[in-house]
């Protein structure tokens, strides 16, 4: 088995804020491969962002890891000040963010903000800077990157922003890119190209993605495995098909069924009713228990451990339980499931 | 193409320039005849309780104070547009023959004052930006602000008192000794203690806008990004957000052009410098018309050809401020 890129054990990190301690990430989980994409789903302020931001260490300064340890690279970076940070940012991991809109300087040339990177991390004349710069534009799909190299942001539109970002995000030839929400900005076209050009990056360069969005039909476009985040927890993780073919926990359950091309007949769309709970003094139990209408007794009481489902699917929820009642899932996932099994045999 | 735009948009600048001008000078004016009191006073002092009626209307006829209001300010108007500003009442000479020596010390403190008030403005703010809730920031802080609500006129005193009284480093008043008008080194003594008053009535304000625009900016997207890739603090600050700002210190530089002249006002008449602002302040207690018409038009064209200058700097700065004209062509 080859090393783990990253690896969270019982990771969880914290705000402090006036009214109270924020539990953003709790008990996480998590290990990605070099060169694996992991999709990463769940509400907003479910944690996602902060989980990604947290291991980068560009969280604002109330914001402390609470518990755990994360591992990049087999490296134990959770003690990591600032100043160990920064030779990694950019050169083990980077990370590209939502709006390409704002992730530029609006008035520094992009090639320039690209080369930047590369000068930062490596030894190398500006010349030699500057080629790399343009075999990134041209590898991310700008076309002419000679000339566009001198050129503000601003003659960017949003998909080639974003191509941007990525350039300057892969210009010191990370082994890890966090991709958080980098396609919810763009329209569906573009979304699409974006999300090709992270899978031909991924082919071409072998470095692995922590793939952030709330869009699942982006994640299920991309994703090697899913991790499901709810109120600060990952509730389900498994391999793409195992979560969109054959799901188990009743959050993921009413996810997959709020996709438009699951509508209910009398086309009204299905939605996960009530809200996420407050993340300072989150509830006992399972904290999705409130909204879900499968909850047991026992949810309200005991947090439900990851129950492994098979080598690389588990999910936390007390209807995994020998004792549990049969729950079945709603019908129109059944169809999925069916599926899956056909798939699989 | 572009030659012709430029044109233009100077000859607008132009014709804007001599409109806001007319509308200073109607106003002053007008607002300067409103107030109360009597400008023969200033001509004449103590002789005036010894005139009689006839003498006092002879006077008013001869130096033009008895026409319809109207009738004066166009001759007024006539006169300023060949060059002739008119008498001053209390020097008994044309203004400008008064203002023109003045022009130069006001100047010379002002311009001295505003360059250390922004270089010491933006050393500090960026010194305290980088270290955002840091004890250094916080002393920036607390100090800038402290220094910020003395008083000048106050501080004026107390600095003539402990370093022109008691340690007798400094001359309390005026630009010069007597007889020294060429000696800079004497020239600079003098200017000390003045400049030291404008400095810490005004750096704070500026420095704290600016630190406040900092942060403002280094809590953007772009600046995540740039830390991302593995960028310091520091290196983000001057690199990228100073850079951004830059235009927004031009800006707050060209607004404070008219501030930091009220404050020579202030200072000039603490310390009995003599230049403007002391005229002004003077001209405007002894209802010498023409001269307070000259002080006022004086700054006011100052700071309108200051601004208009701020705003060409700033087109250059910010690419973004070009691009829209291009694209409209």
């Amino acid at each position: 088995m080859s090393e783990n890129l990253l690896e969270l054990k019982d990771y969880s990190v914290s705000f402090n804020t006036p009214k109270g301690e924020v539990e953003a990430v709790r008990n996480v989980n998590l290990e990605l491969k070099p060169g694996e994409i992991l999709g990463v789903v769940g509400e907003s302020g479910c944690g996602k962002t902060v989980m990604c931001k947290s291991v980068m260490k560009l969280m604002p300064k109330n914001a402390f890891i609470k518990s755990g340890s994360v591992k990049v690279q087999g490296e134990d970076i959770t003690s990591y000040k600032e100043r160990d940070m920064r030779p990694l940012r950019g050169k083990r991991f980077a990370m590209v963010f939502q709006d390409p809109m704002t992730s530029l300087n609006p008035t520094i040339p992009i090639g320039k903000q690209i080369t930047e990177s590369i000068l930062k991390h490596e030894k190398v004349s500006t010349d030699e800077a500057k080629r790399r710069a343009i075999e990134m534009l041209d590898l991310v799909g700008i076309k002419d990157p000679n000339e566009r190299f001198k050129l503000q942001p601003h003659f960017f539109s949003g998909g080639m922003r974003q191509r941007c970002v990525l350039a300057v995000a892969l210009a010191s030839k990370p082994e890890l890119l966090f991709a958080d929400e980098a396609t919810t900005a763009l329209d569906v076209t573009v979304e699409e190209k974006i999300l090709n050009l992270l899978l031909d990056i991924r082919e071409r360069l072998g470095i692995g993605m922590v793939f952030i969005s709330h869009d699942l039909g982006a994640v299920a476009r991309v994703a090697d495995r899913v991790a499901v985040m709810y109120a600060g927890k990952i509730v389900e993780i498994g391999t793409a098909e195992e979560i969109y073919y054959d799901p188990r926990h009743p959050y993921t359950w009413g996810l997959l069924s709020s996709l438009p091309a699951l509508a209910r007949k009398d086309g009204e769309l299905n939605f996960i009713h009530g809200m996420p709970p407050s993340l300072i003094d989150p509830p006992p139990g399972d904290a999705f228990a409130e909204r879900n209408k499968y909850a047991l007794a026992i949810d309200y009481e005991k947090e439900p451990p990851m129950f492994q489902i098979s080598e690389t699917h588990s999910a936390a929820t007390w209807l995994l339980d020998e004792r549990a009642p049969r729950v079945v899932s709603p019908v129109n996932l059944k169809k999925r499931s069916a599926l899956w099994q056909q798939i699989r045999s | 193409m572009k030659k012709r735009r430029i044109t233009k948009k100077i000859i607008k600048r132009v014709i804007l320039f001599f409109i806001a001008m007319f509308v200073l000078s109607v106003v002053v004016f007008f607002l300067a005849r409103l107030a109360p009191g009597d400008p023969l006073q200033a001509f004449y002092g103590e002789a005036l309780d010894t005139m009689d009626e006839s003498q006092i209307e002879a006077a008013r006829q001869r130096l033009g104070l008895d026409d319809n209001l109207f009738v004066q300010y166009f001759k007024w108007l006539g006169g300023a547009l060949h060059g002739d500003f008119g008498l001053s009442l209390k020097y008994k000479m044309k203004v400008q023959n008064v203002v023109n020596p003045l022009i130069g010390n006001t100047l010379g403190l002002g311009i001295t004052a505003y360059c250390v008030v922004f270089a010491l403005a933006i050393v500090l703010a960026t010194v305290a930006a980088l270290h955002e809730d840091d004890w250094l920031d916080k002393i920036i802080c607390k100090v800038g602000t402290a220094t910020y609500y003395i008083p000048s006129f106050w501080l004026g005193v107390v600095l003539v008192l402990i370093f022109s009284v008691n340690l007798g480093w400094f001359p309390s008043s005026g630009a010069y000794d007597v007889g020294k008008q060429g000696d800079i080194g004497n020239r600079i003594q003098h200017m000390i203690l003045p400049l030291i008053v404008m400095i810490a009535s005004h750096f704070w304000y500026y420095a704290y806008m600016i630190r406040n625009k900092l942060l403002d900016e280094f809590r953007k997207d772009y600046v995540l990004l740039a830390k991302a890739k593995g960028l310091t603090r520091r290196q983000i600050v001057w690199k990228h957000c100073l850079r951004n700002v830059a235009p927004t210190i031009v800006s707050i530089m060209a607004i404070a052009i008219p501030h930091v002249i009220s404050g020579t006002v202030v200072v000039e008449a603490v310390f009995g410098y003599p230049g403007i602002g002391n005229l002004a302040v003077e001209s405007a207690k002894y209802h010498d018309y023409n001269m307070l018409m000259m002080t006022v038009l004086l700054t006011g064209a100052f700071v309108f050809i200051a601004s208009f200058v701020a705003q060409t700097v700033n087109e250059e700065i910010d690419p973004r401020m070009k691009v829209t004209k291009e694209i409209r062509w």
